[in-house]
């Protein structure tokens, strides 16, 4: 009798925590945070899941932003695909044309049918980027945008204000010049800038003339068919990028963002320009070198209209290929990850902007932007961004592909093989021709 | 009852060979046909749509600039980094064909390059080369007083993926020719010294002729390295750049396939990839042959 007592509460037991594992529903998400950014993450992620039984949130770094994307397609052939995947801002118009996702906002309203989310929480200038046919498509993650960076004694050394950073592009040579340290035997002690050959400096440039990447309204009112790639504000810009290093005022430290990083860190450049997301690692390196860091808003020619930056980093797609309860869990996971609790503690630890107002706020009334002044540079360059397609962002098929065409065509400009013009009218040749091919495919 | 018994060990060979060959199939020819197969197809970023195109996958690429001059820059990369490296090597393991105290610990040393996976090797390039805070600057500055761009100068980056990858083989050639160097009997070398011969006739007439299978089995392998193996140090160190000077082959294929999402032509990419090892080695065997030396 005890035996089969026993036996009964056993095998009860088993169904009770059987049936509860199996409410638990688990979800994939698939990013490319890695380094300290990665244990951010997991913290987010595991808090979330400490936070309620019924979803269980399963975390994977997948490598690179590139990485990630190839990853996802393999996953989506062979029937293994996540239900979030990070994905860079320039993956944005694959990922529309993808066919696997389903824009974040059908989530929300028509398969969780939440009504109570504040599509209008989000900061604009992030919101516009990923909102296309009026509904924003993914959720609004990891943003970032590039400032100037640089280091005040130097300037002070130089003669120059440190409160008064170049603001045109003469001025920016201007100050290299004097920045530049040069010593007996002809070589450099100090260059007075430098940048990494990046193509999304060269996009940022364009959009901080007010001026489009691509035609059709930056490929936001029709698929994008040409590139402006050849026209005055990329051109003016590489131009200058070439005159500067030509006269041994800029560092050129190779394509990427290592060179340039180590060469201002260890104070062989006095300016540079980088990724807002930088400021506390810059600011900490800062400290311990033993300078004061300033920053400032990106320079643009005098004549040029006043554009704005765009934002950049990444955002979380949904794949729609799932059943409908993993989908709702999904969208509890996406919609916690955007309260303000969480978007605080994300901005203080990556350095990537909190992606809603009510975040933004928080951090003015704890006196942050007043203690950080650098971080409040990196807010108000955005907010101050003209709001138009210029600075919407460009929509392009092929962007990654057109990144590399830039940063080829920076190089041989860099090399003397080619002349700014030449070299722009061969990258935005290439271009046209790479999105001749991807709308054929895509139509 | 005797016939059944020889039938049936008639299977035997082939069940022993089967599993090598189901190998082969699903990892070696099922994808190599497969490529063909995709070389033919124009496809959308996650498949969605594939189009029929036919050859115009090979046509536009022997009419692109940039694919031509990869192909030009793969074979400057192979003819350099094997002269190069198996003239270096050579010298080497004649080097450590001496019986000296300690030699295996030496051996070893030369060897480790070549154990050390080319994410690592190229990396620990980057930190030499680097222009600011890199060995080799700091020794050319007090040498010579010059300052190498090393990766950031077509000419430059192009010679350092060279030494690297010369670098990184090295162990592997130095072990083979120093087999083929004891492989060779003293006999021959001792009626050489009686005949008068030099060292450097001895090395010239004897050596080198004697070692000449084990070259032109390096050689080969060393095609296939610098084809296929150089992708690595090539994507940690310059990444195809500055303007493409390093964009050789097997890298130019990566990034059409996993950064521009071209399955079609990066398939055609690797047809034309394997189609060139084949005829080259096929020519090798033909020609290169003829001067190999058997004992």
């Amino acid at each position: 009798m005890k035996k089969t007592v026993l036996l009964v509460l056993v095998s009860l037991c088993f169904i009770v925590s059987f049936s509860a594992a199996a409410e638990e529903v688990t979800i994939d998400f698939w990013h490319a945070m890695g380094g300290h950014n990665l244990e951010v993450v997991n913290t987010l992620v595991e808090e979330f899941n400490s936070s309620q039984d019924q979803v269980e949130v399963k975390a994977q770094y997948t490598g690179s932003y590139n990485d990630t994307l190839t990853k996802t397609q393999s996953a989506v052939q062979t029937g293994t695909a996540p239900h979030i995947i990070q994905i860079y801002e320039i993956g944005t118009q694959m990922m529309l044309d993808s066919g696997i996702i389903m824009p974040i906002e059908d989530l929300g309203k028509e398969v969780a049918g939440d009504n109570s989310f504040d599509w209008d929480k989000f900061l604009v200038p992030v919101s516009n980027y990923y909102t296309m046919d009026g509904k924003l498509n993914s959720m609004p993650f990891n943003s970032s945008t590039p400032i100037l960076y640089y280091d005040r004694d130097a300037f002070e050394e130089a003669g120059l204000d440190p409160n008064r950073p170049p603001q045109t592009f003469a001025e920016l040579k201007e100050y290299a010049r004097k920045l530049t340290i040069k010593n007996d035997d002809g070589t450099v002690e100090r260059y007075g800038f430098t940048l990494g050959i990046v193509g999304w400096f060269v996009e940022q440039m364009v959009a901080n003339q007010d001026a489009t990447l691509v035609n059709n309204d930056n490929g936001r009112s029709a698929r994008a068919t040409a590139s402006n790639l050849n026209e005055e504000a990329a051109v003016r810009f590489v131009k200058l990028w070439k005159e500067m290093v030509d006269e041994g005022i800029m560092l050129n430290p190779g394509r990427g963002w290592d060179g340039a990083n180590q060469a201002f860190s260890s104070g062989r450049a006095a300016m540079l320009i980088e990724s807002t997301s930088s400021v506390a690692g810059f600011t900490e390196n800062a400290e311990a070198a033993g300078f004061e860091l300033g920053t400032g808003f990106l320079p643009r020619p005098a004549a040029a209209n006043r554009g704005g930056v765009i934002i950049g980093g990444a955002s979380l797609w949904t794949i729609a290929d799932h059943p409908e309860e993993e989908l709702k869990a999904t969208w509890e996971f996406l919609k916690w990850l955007s309260e303000e609790e969480q978007q605080v503690y994300w901005f203080e630890n990556t350095g990537y902007f909190p992606v809603t107002k009510a975040a933004v706020e928080r951090e003015m009334n704890n006196k942050f932007f007043a203690e950080n002044p650098n971080y409040l540079t990196a807010f108000l360059q955005l907010l101050l961004s003209k709001k138009a397609v210029s600075t919407q962002g460009a929509l392009i098929g092929t962007f990654p592909e057109v990144r590399q065409i830039v940063e080829e065509s920076v190089e041989k400009t860099l090399e003397g093989n080619m002349t700014p013009q030449a070299a722009m009218d061969e990258a935005a040749e290439r271009v046209n021709k790479s999105l001749k091919e991807y709308n054929q495919l895509n139509e | 009852m005797q016939k059944l018994n020889y039938r049936s060990h008639s299977l035997v060979p082939y069940l022993l060979l089967s599993p090598t060959f189901i190998v082969l199939l699903l990892f070696l020819y099922w994808p190599s046909i497969n490529s063909v197969f995709l070389s033919l197809f124009k496809q959308a970023p996650f498949g969605r749509k594939r189009i029929f195109v036919g050859i115009q996958n090979y046509i536009n690429l022997f009419q692109d600039p940039a694919y031509l001059n990869s192909l030009l820059r793969s074979t400057l990369f192979i003819i350099f980094t094997i002269t190069i490296g198996l003239v270096f090597s050579l010298l080497l393991a004649v080097i450590l064909n001496q019986n000296l105290k300690g030699i295996k610990f030496y051996r070893v040393i030369f060897f480790i390059p070549y154990a050390i996976s080319p994410t690592v090797a190229g990396s620990l390039w980057v930190f030499l080369l680097n222009p600011v805070a890199g060995q080799v600057n700091y020794l050319l500055d007090l040498a010579f007083n010059i300052q190498v761009n090393w990766l950031t100068n077509s000419f430059f980056a192009f010679l350092a993926i060279i030494i690297a990858t010369v670098w990184k083989n090295m162990g592997f050639n130095i072990i083979f020719f120093l087999a083929g160097l004891q492989a060779i009997p003293d006999s021959v070398y001792e009626s050489a010294k009686i005949d008068g011969a030099g060292a450097i006739t001895i090395f010239k007439d004897i050596t080198i002729p004697l070692l000449s299978p084990t070259t032109f089995y390096l050689i080969i392998m060393n095609i296939i390295f610098s084809v296929f193996e150089s992708f690595g140090i090539v994507d940690i160190m310059t990444q195809g750049g500055p303007a493409d000077s390093t964009n050789i082959v097997i890298y130019k294929l990566y990034r059409e396939m996993f950064i521009n999402f071209r399955p079609g032509i990066a398939a055609a990419q690797s047809v034309i990839l394997l189609a060139l090892v084949i005829i080259v080695t096929i020519f090798h065997f033909k020609y290169g042959a003829n001067n190999v030396h058997y004992q």
